[in-house]
């Protein structure tokens, strides 16, 4: 099919750099546009203020027990205090730093791994490919608690262990997917334009095929961070965390070994239970943003005022 | 730009530039121990010289494009050599040596969409190729010599610091010639460059291959499914079918006396608006099977002139006046072989 | 007295609406096909000409939106028809064949399978009425009835065409709209295609829309020919009259850019530049920029359709004020 200019979408002014500008734009205008991806985008901006600044919000500590035991919700303590006397509310401010921290660092270095292996197999293809497959598919079929729990026996308990073990048990996920779009793409013409060239393959991989991946790569990024959010708390309420450290996760787990529910405070349970779902939550609306870019078919389609729009 | 070079005239020197010689490409279908090999190309053989614009036409499924990727050696061949200023590519293995073949012999793509990367300006394949291939030059000098290429293809070099999207197909593919310039190669590998283009497009960039050849001294091997753009730009024209070359020789001469039946048949086919001749023929343009296939001429089912010989014995090019032509009809090679060879008959 | 035409299409307008503002792809474009007749219609890339045929298809789906004026078939205002209405009049009176069958056919259903739900969905015949019509459309098209159980992906490329264009014949419709259906296909298959058509036509009756970019397919089988630019009609006139007698400087330039197989060497021009951006249309005469022949008022008065003999064509050189100028 001969094919010229479309009529339709092309810039004539001589831009120059605009495309950056341009894309940014329209990621903006994207989120803007979408109001579920408002939503999220609003929600992640509360929950990063939290974490930067935590001391605006929540001035008590933390940690210090201060107050007296399982006290219910009030003025004082919004989210009342714990069985030792804390302060929930202010626990939870104060958790979200390293809670974030935790689950942006995981999901993007899985993001990272999964990207190098699954394009690197895509595009080398042969005996890499089938090995780089292997490897995905053990990864992937490692039963992950059990792991854990070997793991347990072994690592310090504590972030660093808890980073690691989600690492090494998430970023298989995408891998697939990510060569499943590295095959559809091996073949395209600049590719191969690449390799008349004389480029080498770490060059093609790197700097060709994976800058064209950006939105699949942030909407992995954001699809496995609704994930790890849950999965780092679960892991820490199982007791393979920390529990002198300040996240959510290790919240619930403490409120489990006070038996909070069973001795009325609810409370102390329900709300780092409502943050890690709040901020899963979240990262999931802005993915709809991405949905977007990626497919034009989903935007929102726009009526003419008064007209009848196409059957 | 100049008028193309009629038709015809022999070439600048006749020192052969590239030179393939029963090139064979296999596929093997299915998995490691399928029996269904696919025969993309069978002993064809080629040669290219200095400032020659050589047209390949085929359909598809003819193996054009896979010669394509052979030259470029995307592809290594299953049989056959290919030559390159006498020295044979499979000397060629150190990667120093591979990578000076892609300094001289580079490829222009056919779809002008997907050629280029989407994320970056269209100077970028230029300036790659210079970083590259013409390592002795500055950054100024790098970019002063992707002003000159673009203009040698008829764009402004202010168009260097578009992106893709930016441009029409025409101007894109015109950056595709840009980018294979770059290098200063001898031969373009130039792979249906004006297929996807609008027709009054076209025009330009067929001249301005044209001028390349007459300019700039490059050969180009032109690949394409069109014979009357062939006849506009080549000099010499081969015929290929279902990965055979069954025809070969002068623009003029193979397009005012083909003799082998296909090339009769493609012939017939083109329309040309400013003509009201119309030829019918029953042919419904089928493809061939190129799996498994056997001995026997490939255009057999489909040919008017099929003889008995010609569904056991492959033709091979011989020659008929100044072309090659692959038809026991065609050059008078009627006669059976008095001893059957192994495994022909029975 | 003349016969009412089979379609008539007054002042079609089709727009996107997109966020850097509305594009007009199809202007005010008019024409009416007789019974029978073989229409082609004939441009470039975004000259609107699919988007035409779309939107008299009734097959517009956002952002495209038609802006104005009537399709009338039969008499009947489509424009106007409800949805359960089109159904009903979609594939029995009119169909259409698409650019590529890869696209249009299920590569997960056998052929026969499509065509009971093609079937199914517009008409309530029974299970051997349709056996028995499947088979005699496959071979209509020239393809063996025992094809109605392969898959897509088991034909050619050229006998999928012809399967979508059996499809299209499923119920006799008195007019068949095709986009392109022969560019991706081979020039043989492309040749014997169009010959096919030509022959159905003939003996079935159905009156034909043709559009391709490719004025060099239709110049042999079509009756009439419109050329289209930038989403106007810029010539329209009987295929002799247009291939002998080209008057718009677009027609042309499109005749001269192709390369003559059989006739004397020449150099070829082609048309330098591009089609304008229609999200900003250049004012008066859209081809302007590109025209050789272009005179002063181009730039102000954009042209009108004017009558010269049998030919329709949009240029001012057939004017009082070409007269003028020179």
């Amino acid at each position: 099919m001969a094919t010229g200019v479309s009529a339709l979408g092309v810039a004539s002014a001589d831009g120059a750099g605009q495309v950056d500008a341009a894309r940014g734009r329209r990621f903006i205008r994207a989120v803007l546009g979408n109001r579920k991806a408002t939503a999220g985008a609003l929600i992640l901006l509360v929950i990063v203020f939290m974490a930067a600044f935590p001391g605006l919000v929540a001035p008590d500590s933390p940690q210090a027990s201060l107050y007296p035991p399982n006290l219910g919700a009030s003025s004082k303590h919004l989210l009342g205090t714990t069985q030792i006397g804390q302060d929930v509310f202010s626990q939870l401010i104060w958790s979200t730093r390293l809670t974030l921290l935790v689950t942006v660092i995981v999901s993007a270095i899985a993001t990272c791994i999964s990207m190098i292996i699954g394009v690197t197999a895509a595009y080398i293809g042969g005996v890499t490919d089938r090995l780089l497959t292997v490897v995905t598919d053990v990864f992937l079929i490692i039963p992950v608690l059990p792991l854990l729990i070997l793991l347990a026996a072994y690592l310090p308990p504590g972030v660093t262990s808890l980073v690691i073990v989600l690492t090494i048990t998430s970023w298989a996920f995408q891998a697939r997917q990510l060569r499943s779009q590295g095959l559809s793409i091996r073949n395209r013409d600049f590719l191969v334009a690449a390799r008349v060239r004389g480029e080498r393959a770490i060059y093609i991989i790197l700097v060709e095929i994976v800058p064209t991946m950006t939105s699949l790569l942030a909407a992995s990024f954001l699809a496995l961070a609704v994930f790890e959010v849950g999965f780092a708390a679960s892991l820490q309420f199982l007791g393979l965390g920390n529990s002198s450290e300040l996240m959510w996760g290790t919240m619930l787990y403490n409120a489990q070994q006070a038996a909070a529910l069973e001795s009325g405070n609810a409370l102390w349970v329900l709300a780092p239970g409502a943050a890690v779902a709040l901020m899963g939550a979240g990262f999931a609306l802005v993915n709809y943003a991405f949905d977007e870019i990626g497919n034009p078919a989903l935007r929102p389609v726009r009526r003419r005022r008064g007209g009848r729009a196409a059957a | 730009m100049e008028q193309p070079n009629p038709n015809g005239s022999a070439p600048v020197t006749s020192q052969p530039l590239l030179e393939a010689v029963e090139l064979t490409r296999h596929f093997r279908l299915g998995g490691m121990f399928s029996k269904r090999v696919l025969h993309a190309v069978d002993d064809f053989s080629l040669t290219i010289h200095e400032r020659e614009i050589v047209a390949l036409v085929g359909e598809s499924g003819s193996g054009k494009s896979t010669i394509a990727r052979l030259l470029a050696r995307i592809y290594a061949p299953t049989r056959g050599e290919i030559s390159y200023r006498d020295r044979p590519l499979h000397r060629m293995r150190s990667r120093r040596a591979l990578f000076a073949y892609r300094g001289e012999v580079t490829m222009v793509f056919q779809d002008p969409f997907s050629a280029f990367n989407p994320v970056f300006r269209v100077s970028h394949g230029v300036m790659r190729n210079l970083a590259l291939h013409r390592p002795e030059l500055t950054r100024q000098q790098r970019r002063q010599e992707a002003a000159r290429v673009f203009e040698s293809v008829g764009l402004s070099p202010s168009m260097l610091d578009r992106f893709p999207y930016e441009m029409s197909g025409g101007e894109r593919q015109r950056v595709g010639f840009a980018q294979a310039l770059a290098v200063r190669p001898k031969l373009i590998l130039a792979d249906e460059p004006v297929s996807m283009l609008d027709v009054s497009v076209r025009a330009g960039v067929l001249n301005m291959m044209a001028g390349l050849r007459d300019q700039e001294g490059v050969s180009i091997l032109y690949i394409t499914h069109d014979l009357a753009s062939a006849r506009y730009v080549a000099d010499r024209v081969i015929v290929m079918y279902a990965g055979h070359l069954v025809e070969e020789g002068p623009t003029e001469t193979i397009l005012r006396e083909p003799r082998h039946p296909y090339t009769q048949l493609l012939l017939s086919a083109v329309a040309d608006p400013r003509e009201k001749v119309e030829t019918v023929s029953s042919d419904t343009g089928e493809p061939p099977r190129v799996i498994n296939p056997g001995e026997g001429c490939r255009f057999r089912q489909r040919c008017p002139l099929a003889i008995e010989k010609c569904s056991h014995v492959t033709p091979r090019p011989k020659p008929i006046g100044a072309a090659q032509v692959a038809c026991h009809v065609a050059t008078g090679d009627t006669a059976e072989l008095s001893v059957p060879t192994s495994g022909a008959l029975g | 007295m003349v016969a009412e035409p089979l379609l008539e299409v007054r002042d079609l307008s089709v727009d996107y609406l997109t966020d850097a503002g509305d594009v007009r792809a199809v202007d005010r474009v008019s024409f009416a096909v007789e019974p029978g007749e073989f229409l082609g219609i004939v441009g470039e890339s975004g000259c609107g000409k699919s988007t035409l045929l779309f939107g008299v298809a009734q097959l517009l789906s956002p952002p495209g939106e038609l802006a104005g004026g009537t399709v009338t078939f039969r008499g009947r205002d489509m424009v106007r028809l409800g949805r359960d209405e089109l159904r009903h009049v979609r594939w029995r009176d009119y169909s259409i064949v698409m650019q590529s069958a890869m696209n249009a056919l299920n590569p997960m259903k056998s052929i026969g399978s499509q065509f009971r739900d093609v079937f199914h969905a517009h008409d309530g015949a029974s299970d051997e009425q349709i056996q028995q019509r499947s088979e005699e459309v496959l071979r209509l098209v020239g393809i063996d009835a025992e094809h109605l159980k392969s898959y897509p992906h088991q034909l050619s490329g050229g006998m999928r065409q012809r399967a979508m264009i059996a499809m299209a014949l499923l119920f006799t419709p008195s007019l068949v709209l095709m986009d392109e259906p022969t560019s991706a296909l081979d020039v043989v298959a492309q040749r014997s295609l169009m010959i096919k058509i030509r022959e159905l036509q003939r003996r079935l009756g159905f009156a034909v829309i043709f559009v391709t970019h490719d004025m060099s397919v239709v110049s042999l089988y079509s009756d009439r020919v419109m050329v289209m630019y930038a989403g106007q009609i810029a010539e329209a006139a009987r295929t002799e009259t247009i291939f002998e007698r080209p008057l718009h400087p677009y027609t042309q330039g499109l005749m001269n850019a192709f390369p003559s197989i059989r006739g004397p060497r020449r150099e070829l021009l082609g048309i330098p530049g591009r089609p304008p951006d229609l999200a900003r249309p250049p004012g008066g005469c859209r081809f302007r920029p590109r025209c050789p022949r272009a005179f002063d008022a181009c730039a102000s008065h954009p042209p009108d359709l004017y009558p010269v003999g049998d030919t329709q064509v949009r240029c001012l050189l057939y004017t009082e004020l070409a007269k003028e100028a020179s």
